[in-house]
């Protein structure tokens, strides 16, 4: 068991800002995904964690100890790189079983765990063949059975599958996910990719800029963002942003509804974003109530057979994912319904308008 | 679909105009270019490497002594048979090969270690001085540093010789003026000047170990014997062989530095192959026998050099 702690932790290169003031728990027995798009910091975090770069300040716990000047060997982690590190010219046997000499482990055990990851990880047949006359997706299977081998209670993954065949990719992914429930291990992963979030994590931070922006799990980041950053990077594609000028005003009508919303305007925001995602807006050939009018622009098949529709409502495009059906019968003329449960305001800083939408009476 | 060209075509092809043709020999001397600035380079190899290398063959077939007043005259195998069965050859072979082995094997391992530690200390101030500092012997002329060393090891006013003195008790040792000594001596300023070399090589090889190899290295907590022996060895070894193979080669021929130290002497204790050369063709003239002695120590040198290929090629086989 240990959970990570880290402390108003910054990290400057020269004038960059890679890590800014980050104060993070991460819960034992879970998967934490780190988030984030390429250059927010989200690496050298992990480095910070690992010991392999220190924190120009701020502090960092293994439970109650801080191991903020502790080297890596000390801090006695797994990690994975981005890149297949194996140790060169020797089996994959005695690359798995390199860490368990160093940590003591008699004989019998070691050839226990290294069977037990091999299985997993598909690596039963190859245990004798020298790691050099691997591909790099096996290799990076090896460098994930020697971390997980030592059974660490913190492992750490740096965009484990990045660098591998998509095929190779599933391998590793379900691997991972049997690997991460076996023992009580507190494992973050790191990744720019946000299915590979969705589907690994317990749990996600979110980061922009050496900031997370959020943390939650994952159908509740990905419902519930709130941040117009959280909206935009995930979802493929991102939510759709309608902006609205209410000049600090409480209510907001068209083009996306058809009657006046009332919403909890603390600010007196003069500008506000309208969130909804593109598989939350209900489309149809023919009218109904609560539905505004669109002119279809484009569509498009996207994978699973859904279609995705370019929808022009007076003047602001809107992105919709909507069945196969509804895809096929649609034409020029649409009807669109944004419900409002589904919807999110976002005020001018870009941050979430805590408030509850509430229809006006239509007008008799 | 494939143009079948009709005969008529053929017979209407006007001849090119001038500036085609002109074109064309531009081109050509486009490809000429490479071959004429080459020609130099090969000229001088020819005249100064290839034509002596055969002229020698030729010669060690031949007893030519040039005191002598005789002329040349062609013996066949005689000379090397006559180096063959010499005691003295193989006796200063022989202290080549040590020589070969000691000064390698202890510049190697000192440089390793000297070029780990200067790893390792990447943060500390003044490395870089010390670093420059350290390659200085390199760059000396080795008459110069041997000219250095005949004075430090003096008996009377040298600083060597004076601090063994004080430290052992007992009258200066005249350190390559003794038999027993000489030979470690004349190593010693081997050493020194061709371990900064071994430091750079190791510096270089540790260059070439990837990072992240490293960094999982210390994450698996791997102990330092490990890390060099599974990270740091099977990526720097080509350099580090390449560093041995031209430490091997230069340190076959080792000439300069002894000469100018010892002369070979005292006795024939320091006399390397290469000395023996030089007396056989300069002090003695003796021209057939030293070309006959040169072409067995070049095919030495080959057969050294071939060897360190062929494992290196090997090796290098086996990793792709």
């Amino acid at each position: 068991m240990a959970e990570i702690r880290l402390e108003r932790l910054r990290k400057e290169y020269g004038k960059t800002l890679a890590v800014n003031d980050i104060t993070i728990k991460f819960p034992t027995s879970a998967v934490t995904c780190l988030l984030g798009p390429s250059g927010c910091g989200k690496t050298t975090l992990m480095r910070i964690i690992a010991g392999l770069e220190a924190p120009t300040s701020g502090e960092v716990y293994f439970d109650d100890v801080r191991v903020t000047d502790k080297t890596p060997q000390q801090r006695n982690i797994g990690m994975v790189f981005q890149y297949p590190v194996v140790y060169k010219g020797i089996s994959v046997y005695h690359n798995l079983e390199l860490p368990l000499i160093e940590d003591k482990l008699p004989e019998a055990e070691r050839r226990k765990r290294i069977d037990d990851v091999a299985q997993i990880l598909g690596l039963e047949h190859m245990l004798n063949k020298n790691v050099s006359s691997l591909d790099n997706a096996t290799r990076q299977k090896v460098a994930v059975g020697r971390a997980v081998a030592r059974q660490p209670q913190i492992i750490l993954f740096d965009e484990p599958i990045t660098n591998v065949d998509p095929n190779s990719r599933v391998q590793l992914k379900t691997a991972l996910k049997r690997l991460s429930k076996q023992h009580n291990q507190t494992i973050i992963y790191v990744t720019h990719d946000q299915t590979e979030a969705m589907t690994l994590a317990d749990e996600i931070a979110l980061m922009k800029d050496g900031v997370i922006v959020q943390r939650d799990n994952p159908r509740s980041l990905y419902n519930y963002p709130n941040d117009v950053f959280g909206g935009w990077f995930l979802g493929n594609p991102g939510m759709n942003f309608v902006e609205y000028e209410v000049n600090g005003q409480s209510e907001l009508g068209g083009p996306l509804f058809t009657r006046p919303i009332r919403f909890n305007n603390l600010n007196r925001d003069k500008h506000i974003s309208v969130g909804i995602r593109p598989e939350h807006i209900l489309v149809s050939p023919q009218p109904s109530a609560g539905a505004v009018r669109g002119q279809l622009t484009r569509k498009s098949i996207v994978v699973g057979g859904q279609y995705l529709l370019f929808i022009q409502i007076e003047g602001k495009m809107l992105k919709a994912k909507v069945p196969t059906s509804v895809g096929q019968a649609v034409a020029q003329e649409v009807w669109v319904e944004c419900p409002l449960e589904r919807v999110t305001l976002f005020g001018e800083q870009g941050t979430k308008i805590e408030t509850e939408l509430i229809p006006a009476q239509p007008v008799a | 679909m494939q143009h079948v060209k009709s005969p008529e075509l053929a017979t209407t092809v006007t001849p090119q105009p001038w500036w085609t043709r002109l074109g064309h020999a531009l081109d050509r001397r486009e490809r000429a270019l490479p071959t004429m600035l080459l020609v130099p380079v090969l000229l001088f190899f020819i005249i100064w490497n290839v034509i002596p290398t055969l002229w020698m063959l030729g010669l060690s077939f031949y007893k030519w002594t040039l005191t002598s007043g005789r002329p040349e005259q062609f013996i066949g195998f005689e000379n090397f048979q006559d180096i063959i069965t010499d005691n003295s050859v193989w006796l200063s072979f022989s202290k080549t090969l040590i020589w070969v082995f000691g000064t390698v094997s202890i510049e190697v391992i000192l440089g390793m270690l000297l070029g780990l530690l200067f790893w390792g200390s990447a943060k500390l101030p003044g490395r870089r001085l010390a670093l420059t500092l350290l390659f200085a012997p390199m760059m000396i002329t080795p008459v110069a540093a041997s000219i250095f060393f005949r004075l430090m090891y003096d008996p009377t006013f040298g600083v060597i010789s004076y601090i063994i003195a004080q430290l052992t008790g007992q009258a200066a040792p005249n350190l390559i003026g003794d038999r027993a000594t000489a030979f470690a001596a004349v190593l010693a300023v081997d050493v020194w000047m061709w371990t900064p070399f071994m430091i750079l090589i190791t510096l270089a090889a540790l260059g070439s170990v990837p990072k992240a190899e490293l960094e999982a290295a210390e994450i698996d907590k791997l102990s330092w014997f490990k890390k060099i022996r599974y990270v740091i060895l099977p990526n720097g070894k080509f350099i580090l062989m390449l560093g041995i193979l031209l430490r091997t080669i230069d340190s076959f021929k080792t000439m300069d530095l002894i000469f100018s130290l010892t002369r070979g002497g005292p006795g024939n204790t320091t006399e390397l192959i290469a000395i023996t050369l030089y007396r056989k063709s300069f002090e003695a003239f003796n021209l057939g026998w030293a070309s006959s002695l040169a072409v067995i120590l070049l095919l030495t040198a080959i057969a050294f050099t071939s060897i360190y290929l062929f494992v290196l090629n090997r090796k290098q086989a086996e990793e792709a």
